[in-house]
């Protein structure tokens, strides 16, 4: 009886939309068309036999790769570098999560500013000190890169503050030990700490790869998915069937892919990251 | 501290439930507008706002993409909401096909004598009807024109070019690293298109045949996107994200000499707070012609809740002559007796320039698809022009995938 709210709310927020999707996938919903027939798996079929499918997944799973292994990599360094500090702390950690306090549309608008060719204010001060700038939205890798960098740079101080938590709550004992038989900070930081708080790494592993499979806002501000296809993921595809080619079928049909693809996902980090304990999970 | 009986409690509950029952009578809802948004769109809305009085209009403006993805959701579920809408052409054919917004022709003949409706100037009335019927309010007019600095081409000894290969030859020699040699929109979908429309009209067949079928996958549409992909190379940086804000400021900030925008977007040109080249900058017809025309309106959606003849009248009060003249610095007038005045034709110098392209200017297909379909072209031409892909097998990809998506919504049967 107790559940029944909670069951209820679960319900309409989550399990119904999703079943909504999964059930618009098997049909060939066209807006603009005025169409609406049942296909069966025809969409997902469709979507597997196209290359601009595959082109938006590898490219998804690169940005999704590189901006992860970037703000893991700064975060973790940083929270160290925070945790080793005597002072300051507290005014550094707040000024850090800044970037992440603002809404990535916002963000990203800041963002185009900085870096669109020739008057943003990168490419200003590149000039000012005599160096041509690249062109960072318009050339495809550069966009590439650019796009991972406005990720990492909204996105790494959620990690510094999940892991910089975590590493205060690692054993004293252990750390004494440690020192004790001569443990450097390397040492301490790669056979005691990490070690320490993998539950949290997973976790913040876990939302930032659901988070960047979702990777949109930035990515629709900053380039468009473009130039050309160089920054097109998978939700940029979904956003140009559904709301560019009124094809709801086929987007819900990509969404329910996306799911299952970030579902696979989370449980290869978990399987890699407790691959020696067998059951934790 | 007061004495909280039960029954103060239970009264003041009682009293808080029926105070909505009791009003006198409940204000009418506001009319909601929901709009693509430049300087002379803002005039617009501004007008709308104060149309009638005792009729509060919310207008929300917001870029074109933003936009035009705000209003298809509301009308492909029905929703009462927006009541009044932005449609260019040919946007507002694919909401026509569909049933989402309503036909003018009813309201236009009531109030035509009212509001002078016939002084819209007969293209733009024809540009705004489909199947026989008027759909839209038009708010602007606008054609693309060529924009060059006078005084550079002056120093090069140099006139407008009038046809592409002259033009690819003096963005060439005009390039420098810190002034492009042209200005280019190649964010798609729309900027992209438009361009694109530009080379595809003036050195190859157009997009399609008499059946809807692509013909721009031909050998002289492959030669059209071969020029823009010479001519590219001498763009400011980061043309293939760069729409009509970003081409603008590229001019207005000298980091580029010449290539084509907006009427809408001349006098911006002379403005000291925007612009650094204020009296620098001249127009002229584009090279070949054919230059892409457009403009802008605004229907009534076949959802609304609100009276049509309320909503008309707030269209036609902001589009009326007198309103019109006051935003003729914005844009291409849609009324004649405002674009043929010659005050203003004096007083605003692209007025000549305008004039002579419109006569030069060709509309996008008459295609409900074709903002749907350019997703594929401009990403296919894109990836041309940034190297992914050859020309002709781009154009070969693009050619299939929009007669895929037009054979599936019913065409070549």
């Amino acid at each position: 009886m107790f559940l029944i709210p909670s069951a209820t709310v679960l319900g309409a927020v989550l399990i119904f939309p999703l079943g909504y999707a999964v059930y618009l996938s098997l049909f060939n919903y066209d807006l603009g068309a005025g169409i609406y027939q049942f296909i069966g798996l025809d969409n997902y079929a469709a979507l597997l036999g196209e290359s601009r499918f595959w082109g938006s997944l590898q490219r998804t799973v690169m940005i999704v790769v590189s901006a992860v292994t970037l703000e893991f990599t700064l975060g973790l360094l940083v929270a160290y570098g925070l945790y080793r500090l005597t002072f300051g702390v507290r005014t550094l950690n707040l000024l850090m999560f800044m970037p992440n306090v603002i809404t990535p549309v916002v963000a990203a608008l800041f963002l185009r500013w900085i870096f669109i060719g020739r008057w943003g204010l990168l490419s200003g001060i590149l000039i000012g000190l005599g160096i041509f700038p690249p062109d960072f939205l318009g050339e495809p890798s550069w966009a590439r890169f650019t796009v991972i960098l406005a990720d990492a740079w909204q996105f790494t101080p959620f990690m510094i503050l999940v892991l910089y938590a975590g590493l205060n709550t690692v054993d004293q004992s252990q750390i004494e030990a440690a020192h004790v038989d001569g443990a450097g900070p390397w040492t301490l930081l790669f056979r005691i700490m990490i070690p320490g708080i993998r539950p949290l790494i997973l976790f913040v592993l876990a939302i930032r790869i659901m988070d960047s499979f979702r990777f949109f806002d930035q990515i629709y501000v900053l380039t468009a998915g473009g130039p050309g296809s160089a920054t097109e993921t998978i939700t940029m595809y979904t956003y140009a069937l559904a709301f560019r080619l009124l094809q709801i079928g086929k987007a819900s049909a990509l969404g329910v892919m996306t799911l299952l693809l970030v579902a696979g996902a989370i449980t290869g980090v978990i399987a890699t990251l407790y691959r020696r304990e067998r059951g934790a999970f | 501290m007061p004495n909280l009986s039960r029954r103060a409690v239970l009264g003041s509950a009682a009293a808080t439930l029926a105070a909505p029952i009791l009003r006198p009578a409940r204000a009418a809802a506001p009319v909601q507008m929901i709009s693509h948004r430049f300087p002379a769109l803002e005039y617009i809305a501004e007008k709308m706002r104060g149309a009638i009085s005792g009729v509060e209009v919310n207008t929300q403006l917001m870029p074109y993409d933003k936009a035009l993805e705000l209003i298809t959701i509301s009308l492909s579920s029905r929703a009462g909401t927006p009541d009044i809408l932005y449609a260019a052409n040919p946007t507002f054919i694919t909401f026509a096909k569909n049933g989402w917004i309503r036909p003018l022709d009813d309201l236009w003949e009531k109030h035509k004598e009212e509001f002078d409706l016939g002084d819209f100037s007969p293209a733009v009335q024809t540009s705004f009807s489909y199947d026989g019927h008027r759909w839209c309010m038009p708010a602007t007019g606008n054609v693309m024109m060529f924009f060059y600095r006078k005084d550079i081409l002056s120093k090069a000894g140099e006139k407008p070019p009038e046809t592409f290969v002259a033009y690819r030859d003096l963005a060439k020699s005009l390039n420098s690293p810190m002034r492009a040699g042209t200005i280019s929109c190649q964010r798609p979908v729309n900027s992209a298109l438009n361009e694109a429309s530009w080379y595809i009209n003036a050195l190859a067949d157009g997009w399609f045949d008499d059946k809807w079928h692509p013909v721009f996958n031909g050998p002289k549409g492959v030669a059209a996107i071969e020029m823009m992909r010479e001519i590219t190379k001498y763009a400011q940086q980061g043309f293939t994200n760069a729409a009509n804000d970003e081409c603008t400021i590229a001019l207005q900030q000298d980091t580029a000499a010449m290539g084509l925008q907006w009427a809408t977007r001349a006098m911006s040109m002379d403005d000291p707070k925007q612009s650094r080249v204020v009296g620098k900058i001249d127009w002229s017809v584009p090279p070949q012609g054919h230059t892409p025309q457009g403009g802008d309106g605004y229907a009534i959606s076949a959802f609304s809740k609100q009276d049509p003849d309320v909503l008309f009248r707030i269209l036609a009060t902001a589009t009326s002559k007198q309103s019109i003249h006051g935003a003729a610095s914005l844009m291409v007038p849609t009324r004649t007796s405002v674009l043929q005045d010659e005050e203003l034709l004096g007083k605003y110098r692209f007025f000549p320039a305008a004039r002579a392209c419109l006569a030069a200017s060709q509309g996008p297909p008459r295609l409900p698809e074709f903002d749907a379909v350019g997703l594929f072209i401009t990403r296919r031409i894109l990836q041309a022009l940034t190297g992914e892909m050859a020309v002709k097998p781009a154009l070969d990809a693009a050619a299939s995938e929009t007669e895929n998506f037009l054979k599936g919504h019913g065409y070549y049967q």
